[in-house]
């Protein structure tokens, strides 16, 4: 099967045109409502009470005084909390298990027990006032704990070719080192926020979600209701990266607390609680052996990785399964384990996994090429897959050498010093450092409608969400294109689970679900509308199958002769529609229907960094990105994407660390005072550069944007770093103490 | 629990506002309403409101005149989400309780455009310069920033890098953010 793949057809191309993002006037005016913002009448308001301890039971809970205090109306328990049934498996794993169900607790944050009252003042005070008695135990905590559970390939994606150990034996230059990666957290500004509403047995939720389609029916499932029955509606999202892809058990609490009280209520968690509650990207510990010939080709790549999950929840977080496909290597083991402790669940945060996985890979290849003594991109370059080493198929699309040239020309990489500390500036030694990256390509089955309207307009939507990637506006200009109107004739809507079915916005695969999607159902629209037409022979487009015609112009026409052509007012006013509907889908092409092995977006990072000589300050002082990303629907948005995720990875490289408390489990830092994101004056001067061409997975040949400029960004400032310095950092983040 | 933990201890809020004798407080922290009676110009219409002496500006911002383009990120001051301008100058109207707003002049981000709803210039190169992603920290760096431009704290990129990093931006739009102030600063002095 040979995917087509499309082409702009208009006479100004609105796919890959930089429009301005389409929610911006309402997000500029503070006229977007995120589900913090929903008002209703009567509405209730919950605080949630956590436990202080990591592992152990609740002895006594005490709410007398909670319950007794003014504007209270409800304070639920393990003692008085209905049961709840375990929610449904999503592609992600097991639901997070239901909130207050028995005395057990089993990480530090855990909810003990949720206080509504009138006003949001009157619930926190009177959540201050539930006192927990607790029987402690010692608590998991570490990953070296050789009394903690160990999952072996808990992914199912461990991978092996040929014979590694033998290969690195017999290699001329060996390397080894350990790496290890601290807790994350994601902390999206918009604190999460849940407001449910019943009406006898319907429910609507309002709630900070990355997946209505995936909420509805897993509260549907925990509270006995038909799916029918429940609308989870997240039009606007306050940001998530992967912190919203799971029903957190806020969410399945405040859904009770309104039940219970028979009016609709209100959560919003406090900035603590978005450490402990609605997951983290995992500490990891990873051992990365590789052995080479002296010309730099590899010959063997071992890479082992160890994360940490809580004691009785799931987590993909696949950190080395990008290892085997990363280099022509004939010798590779890449391969997991997870380890239960007794810490507040990891979730998915940006990258999952290959954000940790790759800063040991291309950490460890800069090491060998100081190693072999040669340069880190040529050693890169000599060990560039061609196809895809583990199937052996042809990539569907993979532009990294396009990714080395264009960035390093940018760059100025040939302007580099071989040795460490060769280069300064006065008070300032100067490092440059790079690395590869690549994110899995991720595609999940998708659903849209489009209904054009007698006056020309069209809407279309999906319950996909837009949590700031410009989902909105990409899927607006897509339809636009696809259906040959302007842009002011077409709305796109999302974040509704009464819409056709999305997956997640997330694993950077929603853009090539959703608009291989909104391109099915407009293409459908069309064929619709030429079957209103089939039979009419005073009609011009009479008789037209879909491939004879084009649509442009606000209307249809035939490819033969353009003058053959209607509008679609002119179609609808002659056979007296008021309007057309047609639904599409789509599903995930596959390596064996097309015959390539499918690719994600790769990229090429470059970063120099400057280091106070004496005083050990590192400021990055510039980054360019090369991406092939496929397909850039609109470069003005994937620009942003792309430079967002590089905030995030200069944060992940240099600050962010979650700290906790030894043998106790508590965070310690988990405020934005004390964990540290980067702010504006961290940032330097950005540029970022799309090459390559459509990718041959989808017809929209697009690849997704979302993790891929986050990936590489820890390893190149750590081998830029380390050329400044000639000290290698092999545990971020990398703070100044490490380089005095 | 002792009298040195009754919350009329240190507190600036006088002690009569509070509805019961101090010596008879309940435990630290309360857990009944006290009512304050307000008056407040909220994007130039006077307000009289009766809150909860608890209540920060935000909450009643937000729960209370409907005005949700002020957001709450931390509830801390460490994000910078909620930035309104009281009395000209930008607050964190999550540390600012409500009550300290008596008498005073609120502008939060449905008050800054137009009265014709045009917007801006700083909203307007918001947009043009892609400068907001998931859009939640937005009314706070806007306000941040044209409040930063009227300090005259805008002067060069570095100076507003320095000065906009009170508000943080999850989503990473830091370079969008301080080219759109650069932009919007010299219309804004033509203007």
């Amino acid at each position: 099967m040979t995917i087509e793949i499309i082409e702009s057809t208009q006479t100004y191309p609105l796919i890959g045109a930089g429009i301005d993002r389409v929610d911006g006037p309402l997000k500029v005016t503070g006229a977007a409502r995120y589900p913090a913002d929903v008002d209703l009448p009567n509405l209730a308001h919950a605080v949630l009470v956590r436990s202080t301890i990591s592992a152990g039971k609740i002895r006594r809970i005490d709410t007398a005084s909670a319950e007794a205090a003014a504007g209270v109306l409800a304070v639920l328990t393990h003692v008085n909390a209905p049961r709840i049934a375990l929610g449904p498996k999503s592609p992600l794993g097991q639901t997070p298990p239901p909130p207050l169900q028995d005395d057990r607790i089993v990480q530090y944050g855990q909810y003990v027990a949720i206080v509504v009252a009138e006003t949001i003042e009157q619930a926190a005070a009177a959540a201050r006032l539930v006192q927990v008695d607790y029987e402690a135990t010692d608590p998991l905590l570490e990953l070296s704990d050789a009394r903690a559970i160990r999952l072996e390939n808990p992914y199912g994606t461990d991978l092996q070719r040929g014979n590694v150990s033998a290969a690195f034996d017999a290699a001329d230059v060996k390397f080894e080192a350990g790496y290890t990666t601290p807790a994350n957290t994601n902390n999206p500004l918009g604190l999460f926020a849940t407001v449910a509403e019943w009406k006898g047995d319907t429910l609507t939720v309002h709630d900070a979600t990355q997946w209505p389609s995936n909420v509805r029916p897993t509260l549907a499932t925990m509270f006995g209701i038909p799916e029918s029955g429940v609308r989870v509606l997240a039009p606007y999202v306050g940001g998530g990266f992967g912190a919203g892809l799971r029903v957190w058990p806020h969410v399945v609490l405040t859904v009770l607390a309104a039940r219970t009280i028979g009016r609709p209520v209100k959560t919003v968690l406090t900035r603590p609680q978005m450490f402990t509650g609605i997951g983290h990207r995992p500490n990891t510990a990873q051992h990365v052996k590789l052995g080479a010939a002296r010309d730099g080709r590899l010959l063997a790549i071992d890479h082992a990785g160890a994360e940490s999950v809580a004691l009785e929840d799931d987590n993909f977080e696949a950190t080395t399964w990008g290892t085997a496909s990363a280099y022509a290597c004939a010798n590779v083991s890449a391969r997991d384990q997870q380890v239960r402790l007794n810490i507040t669940a990891p979730g998915s945060m940006r990258a999952p996994g290959t954000a940790q996985g790759n800063f040991a890979l291309e950490s460890a290849i800069d090491e060998l090429a100081y190693a072999i003594g040669m340069d880190p991109l040529a050693l890169r370059r000599a060990n560039y897959a061609e196809i895809e080493p583990q199937s052996g198929l042809p990539w569907s699309s993979n532009a990294l050498h396009a990714c080395y040239d264009e960035g390093a020309e940018r760059f100025g990489w040939s302007r580099r010093a071989p040795q460490p500390r060769a280069m300064r500036d006065g008070r300032w030694l100067v490092g440059y450092g790079m690395a590869s990256a690549t994110y899995p390509w991720y595609q999940a089955p998708c659903r849209a409608r489009v209904t054009l309207s007698r006056d020309g307009t069209a809407y279309v939507r999906s319950a996909a969400t837009d949590i700031g990637t410009g989902t909105y506006t990409v899927m607006k200009q897509l339809a636009a294109e696809t259906l040959g109107l302007t842009l002011d004739r077409v709305t796109f809507d999302l974040g509704d689970s009464s819409m056709p079915d999305s997956p997640q916005a997330g694993g950077s695969g929603l853009t090539i679900a959703l608009g291989s999607a909104v391109y099915a159902a407009c293409r459908n629209l069309v064929e619709k509308c030429l079957d209103v037409v089939r039979r009419d022979t005073r009609e011009p487009l009479h008789d037209s199958s879909l491939d004879d015609v084009t649509a442009a112009d606000d209307g249809i026409h035939r490819n033969d002769d353009a003058q053959l052509r209607s509008s679609y007012v002119e179609i609808m006013a002659r056979h007296g529609l008021e309007d057309v509907t047609a639904d599409g889908e789509s599903t995930p092409a596959t390596q064996e229907d097309t015959g390539f092995a499918p690719a994600g977006a790769f990229a090429a990072k470059f970063v120099e960094v400057r280091v106070d000589a004496d005083l050990g300050l590192i400021r990055v002082a510039r980054v360019v990105s090369a991406i092939d990303g496929g397909r850039i629907l609109n470069e003005k948005l994937a620009t942003s994407q792309v430079i967002g995720g590089t905030v995030g990875g200069i944060g992940m490289a240099l600050f962010e660390e979650t700290a906790s408390d030894p043998g106790i489990g508590r965070i310690a830092n988990a405020t934005l005072a004390d964990y540290l994101v980067a702010v504006n004056a961290d940032i330097p001067a950005m540029e970022v550069i799309f090459v390559g061409a459509p990718d041959r997975m989808s017809p929209i040949g697009v690849k997704g944007v979302g993790e891929i400029g986050l990936v590489g960004i820890a390893a190149a400032i750590a081998n830029a770093v380390y050329h400044a310095t000639g000290v290698r950092v092999r545990d971020l983040p990398i703070t100044l103490d490490r380089l005095l | 629990m002792t009298s040195s933990r009754s919350a009329g201890s240190g507190s600036p809020i006088p002690s009569r506002e509070f509805a019961v004798d101090p010596s008879e407080e309940p435990a630290y922290p309360r857990a009944d309403a006290v009512a304050v009676a307000l008056t407040l110009t909220v994007n130039g219409r006077e307000q009289r409101l009766l809150v909860d002496s608890r209540a920060s500006l935000l909450d009643t911002l937000r729960d209370h005149l409907g005005l949700t383009g002020a957001k709450k990120g931390c509830d801390h001051g460490q994000c910078g989400a909620c930035t309104i301008h009281l009395d000209g100058r930008r607050v964190v109207s999550c540390l600012t309780l409500a009550a300290q707003a008596n008498g005073r002049d609120v502008v939060t981000i449905e008050g800054l455009g137009g009265a014709d709803g045009a917007l801006h210039p700083m909203q307007q190169a918001f947009i043009d310069h892609d400068a907001l992603q998931c859009g939640y920290c937005t009314p706070g760096q806007i306000m941040s920033a044209v409040a930063c431009v009227r300090e005259g704290h805008a002067a060069s990129a570095d100076d507003i890098r320095e000065f906009m990093s009170g508000n943080l931006c999850r989503c990473g739009a830091y370079l969008g953010i301080a080219a759109a102030i650069q932009d919007a600063a010299s219309r804004m002095r033509e203007g």
